[in-house]
């Protein structure tokens, strides 16, 4: 309760219990607008939040910011590399590329903060302010944890979430005409999708940490698709109820699919 | 023994944990007394999370000392806070939660403490002494930690009582520091390391962990409090093969080590004497000041161990050290830079999360 209090913060994403979660809030991220400063990347303006067009700057990445919704946004990342001098930020800068990353990389990527200190702290101070928050300056996307009475256990917490955050919030541009469904996307469909190879492995359900990586590529699908679940189903060698019962098996994927769907007047799956 | 988290954080498991550490018959009676009583004592007590849930209460009692307990943390306000930065309501009752967990077995059964009933709960203490440790808590401005007899830091649940330092949240980063050094470097990793001042072995033990079985680690402290409480410690996560605990001062119980340590890491006393008298009633009232008190400026204990680490630490060898701030960090380079010149290199003042320079680490110079 302290850490609301003392926060203050009405963009902190708080997910508790992030996969039920419902409350309002849940989907509104800031975007920030990072000065190229403060960013660990140096490649990754973020256009102001009333911005609907891209723009390019010289990078070869960047974020477009999609007003689906009074309160909804999500976060675009997209690759057009030219330059030598890309190389390697590309390979972190990609937003399937952060989930990639291993903890230490992510969390090289993000600022972490305590409460505010008051005084000097140390040895000086008993409060077991244990919370810690989590900025990923790239994506300006953050997380939190506070429930647990160690700050190390809330950090890994605050990391998990962030994890699944940028999956749902972070969309990269999908090129329909040749597309082919990477493997981890292929991972998680269930084994009676026909461009399903026997080398997928058993499907990975959304306890899996790597249920993320395919959630992050078939929610990139989805929108690239405007929400079409059919439409999704085909590239997927699925039948349209076998890919909608895979979006209900997981509560966060449902209502990021749902809330696109409702942002271009369809009816949710239910 | 090789402790799972998991079984730490399972009450059903607890007993388990406790046939493997050597307990007097007489336990029961003492942890009792001494749950009470806020005498340092050198043997080692028994967090409360960890001891057996001989008592029981209906909810309804339950919910009644809650309610008492919540009321007088309300009544607090922010008064503490105002008078020396001490905790305000918000966060006595999140310790009051805390509380509850640790006292009562199956805190499931907690949130039906709203409803009248007269269904029983095991609990690890009697109500009676819930009440006396609360009015503690907040009369005596008694350290939560020391209440329970544990503190989270890292992965660990480490059991402390008075007379050992409570250990911080800023500390924990001394392991990721060396975590860093270790994964870059197998030989440090296979070396033998030292946690001088270990207090409640938090360090020590946090090291151990990451130096896996090939690593040796001494803890020192010149408390007897804390050797008690260190080895307890160890014992309890199962690292007596690694971890070596000694008591004395400083270097003194590391005769024969020169020049053969591959780390060195350290939370020294280092509050300004003058400063004890202003803290916070938790600590200035509860904490030893041993553990506190660096002498006139709070660099007593830092500059002695920079001297040891140049006579300790082996060529390519690291250290890590907490201090009281920006002062510190900025003189102690400077004092190493200057007085041990050549012995050490790659200086890092590193900041703890609230943005204070807190850590100084760096390594022993190669030897020419
Ligand atoms: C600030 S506490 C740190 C305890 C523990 N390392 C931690 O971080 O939680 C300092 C410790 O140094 C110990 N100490 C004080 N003077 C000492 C000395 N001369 N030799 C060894 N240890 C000493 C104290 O007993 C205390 O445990």
């Amino acid at each position: 309760m302290a850490h609301q209090i003392l926060w203050k913060s009405s963009f902190v994403v708080r997910l508790g219990r992030f996969i039920s979660s419902s409350s309002p809030s849940f989907f509104h991220l800031p975007l920030y607008s990072l000065s190229s400063s403060s960013c660990f990347l140096k490649v990754h303006p973020i256009p102001t939040l009333s911005s609907t067009t891209t723009r390019r700057r010289n990078n070869c990445i960047w974020f477009q910011q999609q007003q689906l919704h009074d309160r909804h946004s999500f976060l675009w990342c997209s690759k057009y590399s030219t330059t030598r001098a890309c190389v390697d930020t590309e390979i972190e800068g990609l937003g399937k590329g952060y989930l990639e990353l291993t903890d230490e990389e992510l969390t090289r990527q993000c600022k972490m903060d305590t409460l505010k200190s008051s005084g000097p702290g140390g040895q000086h101070r008993n409060k077991r302010e244990s919370a810690v928050r989590l900025k990923h300056l790239p994506t300006g996307i953050i997380a939190q944890a506070s429930e647990d009475r160690s700050q190390h256990r809330n950090r890994a917490s605050a990391l998990t979430r962030l994890r699944a955050l940028i999956a749902l919030k972070v969309r990269n541009t999908v090129d329909l005409e040749a597309y082919s469904p990477p493997q981890e996307l292929l991972q998680i469909l269930p084994a009676k999708s026909s461009i399903r190879g026997s080398d997928c492995g058993p499907q990975i359900g959304p306890k899996n940490p790597k249920f993320l990586l395919g959630m992050q590529a078939l929610l990139d699908l989805i929108f690239a698709v405007e929400g079409s679940i059919s439409e999704a189903a085909k590239f997927l060698g699925l039948t349209t109820g076998a890919l909608s019962r895979l979006i209900l098996s997981d509560d966060s994927l449902r209502m990021a699919v749902n809330e696109l769907r409702a942002s271009k007047g369809m009816k949710p799956l239910k | 023994m090789k402790l799972s988290l998991g079984s730490l954080y399972r009450p059903s498991r607890f007993p388990l944990l406790l046939k493997s550490y050597p307990i007097s018959r007489s336990r029961r009676s003492f942890c009792v007394s001494s749950l009470s009583s806020p005498e340092t004592s050198l043997k080692p007590q028994i967090p409360l999370f960890l001891r057996p849930p001989i008592y029981s209460t209906t909810l309804s009692d339950l919910r009644k000392w809650h309610d008492w307990a919540e009321s007088l943390a309300s009544s607090v306000g922010s008064t503490f806070e105002k008078s020396d930065n001490g905790p305000d309501s918000s966060l006595l009752c999140r310790e009051l939660k805390w509380l509850l967990e640790d006292a009562v077995e199956d805190h499931t059964l907690v949130s039906q403490m709203g409803v009248e009933n007269d269904r029983r709960v095991r609990m690890r203490a009697h109500v009676d002494e819930l009440y006396n440790l609360w009015k503690q808590r907040i009369q005596e401005r008694r350290p939560f930690q020391y209440v329970v007899g544990c503190e989270h830091w890292r992965d660990l649940v480490l059991s402390v009582q008075e007379g050992v330092l409570i250990p911080r949240p800023e500390t924990e980063r001394i392991v990721d520091f060396v975590s860093d050094v270790v994964s870059k470097d197998q030989e440090l990793k296979r070396g033998v390391w030292a946690d001088l001042g270990t207090g409640s072995g938090a360090l020590g033990i946090g090291i151990s962990r990451i130096l896996g079985s090939e690593g040796r680690v001494i803890a020192t402290d010149l408390s007897r409090v804390a050797i008690a409480v260190a080895s307890y410690n160890v014992h309890r996560y199962g690292l007596k093969d690694i971890i070596e605990i000694r008591e004395g001062s400083w270097f003194e119980p590391l005769k024969g080590l020169e020049g053969k340590l591959a780390g060195l890491v350290s939370n020294p006393p280092y509050i300004p004497s003058k400063d004890i008298s202003g803290l916070q009633a938790e600590v200035g009232r509860h904490e030893p000041r041993v553990a506190l008190d660096g002498g006139v400026d709070g660099m007593d204990a830092l500059l002695h161990l920079c001297d040891g680490a140049a006579l300790m630490l082996k060529p390519g060898g690291f250290f890590a050290f907490e201090t009281n701030g920006e002062q510190h960090c900025r003189a102690l380079v400077d004092y190493m830079e200057n007085n041990k010149s050549g012995s050490f290199c790659n200086f890092e003042i590193i900041p703890d999360f609230a943005g204070i320079e807190r850590f100084v680490t760096g390594f022993h110079g190669k030897a020419i």
